[in-house]
């Protein structure tokens, strides 16, 4: 097999189809109104609010705006509100910082310089907001995680992630961007540099420290089940790149399941209760 | 049921002669633990139901269901049921149960270990399930006793709608025999189902195909004269070399 980009092309008209398809029969099945999404300005949220209107039409649709004073940038707020003209969505804004600073004379132990955990705290709050939302106004949320960040589990636990459908989970985030492309947007936000926003000036690949369009084929194969050795070879990188790489997508398999529990009787919630999630 | 009653009375007004649901199309695919509720044995409520359906409709009817042991209280199987005007033809348990990837029916299912072909009014019929495709000598077999029409059921995700279509027309073609590939639509605990059932001719030929994704309803006729043309064209049956099967029995015993 060979890792080149060309291994990440798309077939984008079927994909655009298909998860067109799983959001909105996902919706008619819960019986819900519509759906809410988090709108940070970035690609995936811009791209998953682009489905989700073109799938159950953009007045069912909410895109939360959920900025705070640190992080602000008009830019997002303002690429955010250009998708949801665009693709005909409503919106409204809730800036958190007030309960942010709630939070932070809450809790006894808070500590100001620590930036990663005082930046969980908004991601949390934003989907404290976004579930509010979804409970009164009988909505799914609908997640924007990409495969690249769940895999390297580059979000908040609780936080981002939370979802109850996330469509884009199966694309990484090159393929994010080229779907982006075939839906029209335009190339400033097709190109624009991920940031979680969690503190401010950070930037997703110089905290990962690798480019996506690296990282991405690094875990294509993996997925793939090729050696790390087979993996740098092809793409003439340091095997310790791609170990490194290997290691994180494996240590953070926690971020992704419910939480561990140890088996004392007959079928155990999250083991061997194997449900479907639809009933019959 | 209901959706297969509505079905088949559609069909029968387009004067169908033989209708095919797909795999596990009584209780959809994903059940999980479910199953031990959804089984049932064979003759029971529900092929008993679809039964009196082919009766009144004058229709033979094949669907897949899960189906509880007789002799057992949780034994489950993984089974195409075939009835007709007349009651029970026959039934088919999945012989290939696919454990890997999304799959995981090792965990529910006691594989059958019988090939089925009927004789009936609507023609010598066999029947297998969804991952047997990928091991052409249950085909082969299916064939060898003597069907025309082979109907494989499924339940194929999207992402190898591709594989499919290839080992459709391979079984058609390499059998020499009809083949009636119906396979599930929508989706179910995020595996999208690509429909996309097809008729294929005994020389590949696609005779019909059912839309990609969505419930659909096709109908087909079927020619069985048009086997004998096909058999003399690629004999493949004629060419068989049985001994060679004696050779594949040992290098898969000892892979």
């Amino acid at each position: 097999m060979k890792l080149t980009p060309t291994a990440l092309e798309l077939d984008l008209p079927e994909v655009e189809k298909r998860i067109s398809r799983f959001i909105k029969e996902y919706v008619e099945n819960a019986g819900a109104e519509g759906i809410v999404l988090g709108m940070s300005g970035g690609i995936d949220s811009n791209t998953v609010a682009a489905l989700s209107s073109l799938s159950i039409g953009g007045n069912r649709v909410i895109g939360l705006m959920l900025p705070e004073k640190e992080t602000y940038n008009s830019k997002d707020v303002n690429d955010a509100k250009f998708v949801a003209e665009k693709f005909r969505l409503k919106t409204q804004i809730c800036e958190i910082t007030p309960v942010l600073r709630s939070f932070y004379k809450t809790i006894p132990i808070f500590d100001q310089a620590d930036k990663l955990c005082k930046g969980n705290i908004k991601a949390r709050t934003r989907m404290i907001i976004l579930y509010y939302y979804a409970n009164k106004l009988n909505k799914i949320v609908c997640g924007s995680s990409d495969k690249s960040e769940t895999m390297m589990g580059y979000f908040t636990k609780w936080g981002d992630v939370a979802a109850d459908i996330s469509p884009l989970m199966d694309l990484y985030k090159t393929q994010v961007r080229k779907l982006a492309a075939h839906l029209g947007f335009p190339d400033e936000l097709v190109s624009k540099p991920s940031t979680p926003a969690l503190w401010p000036n950070q930037l997703a690949e110089t905290e990962l420290g690798i480019k996506y369009e690296t990282l991405d084929l690094i875990l294509y194969g993996l997925e793939r089940f090729m050696t790390t050795e087979e993996i740098a070879q092809q793409l003439s990188v340091q095997k310790a790149l791609v170990e490194k790489v290997k290691s994180r997508w494996l240590s953070v398999e926690h971020k992704r399941r419910l939480p561990l529990t140890l088996k004392i009787e007959y079928r155990t919630v999250g083991t061997d209760f194997r449900l479907p999630r639809h009933t019959y | 049921m209901q959706k297969i009653e509505a079905f088949t009375i559609k069909a029968k007004e387009q004067a169908a002669d033989l209708v095919i649901f797909p795999e596990l199309s009584l209780t959809g695919y994903v059940l999980r633990d479910q199953i031990y509720e959804l089984a049932e044995i064979i003759p029971g409520p529900s092929t008993k139901r679809i039964e009196d359906l082919a009766k009144k409709t004058g229709t033979h009817i094949i669907f897949g269901m899960p189906e509880l042991s007789e002799k057992t209280e949780a034994t489950i199987f993984n089974t195409a049921v075939f009835l007709g005007p007349t009651g029970f033809v026959g039934k088919f348990r999945k012989m290939y149960l696919p454990t890997h990837s999304v799959f995981e029916e090792k965990r529910y299912f006691r594989p059958g270990y019988q090939t089925a072909a009927f004789s009936t009014p609507v023609g010598k019929i066999g029947l297998f399930i969804c991952y047997d495709i990928f091991f052409p000598e249950v085909c082969r077999i299916t064939r060898l006793k003597g069907a025309e029409l082979i109907v494989c059921i499924s339940a194929s995700p999207a992402v190898r709608r591709r594989y499919f279509e290839i080992l459709t027309v391979a079984r058609a073609l390499e059998n020499t025999a009809f083949l009636a590939y119906v396979n599930l639509a929508g989706v179910e605990d995020g595996l999208q189902f690509w429909g996309g059932s097809r008729v294929v001719s005994p020389t590949g030929d696609l005779l019909t195909q059912a839309k990609y994704d969505e419930e659909d309803l096709v109908i087909c006729e079927v020619d069985y004269s048009d086997i004998r043309p096909a058999e003399t064209f690629i004999p493949t049956l004629r060419d068989l070399r049985p001994e060679l099967f004696d050779e594949l029995k040992k290098h898969s015993e000892t892979l």
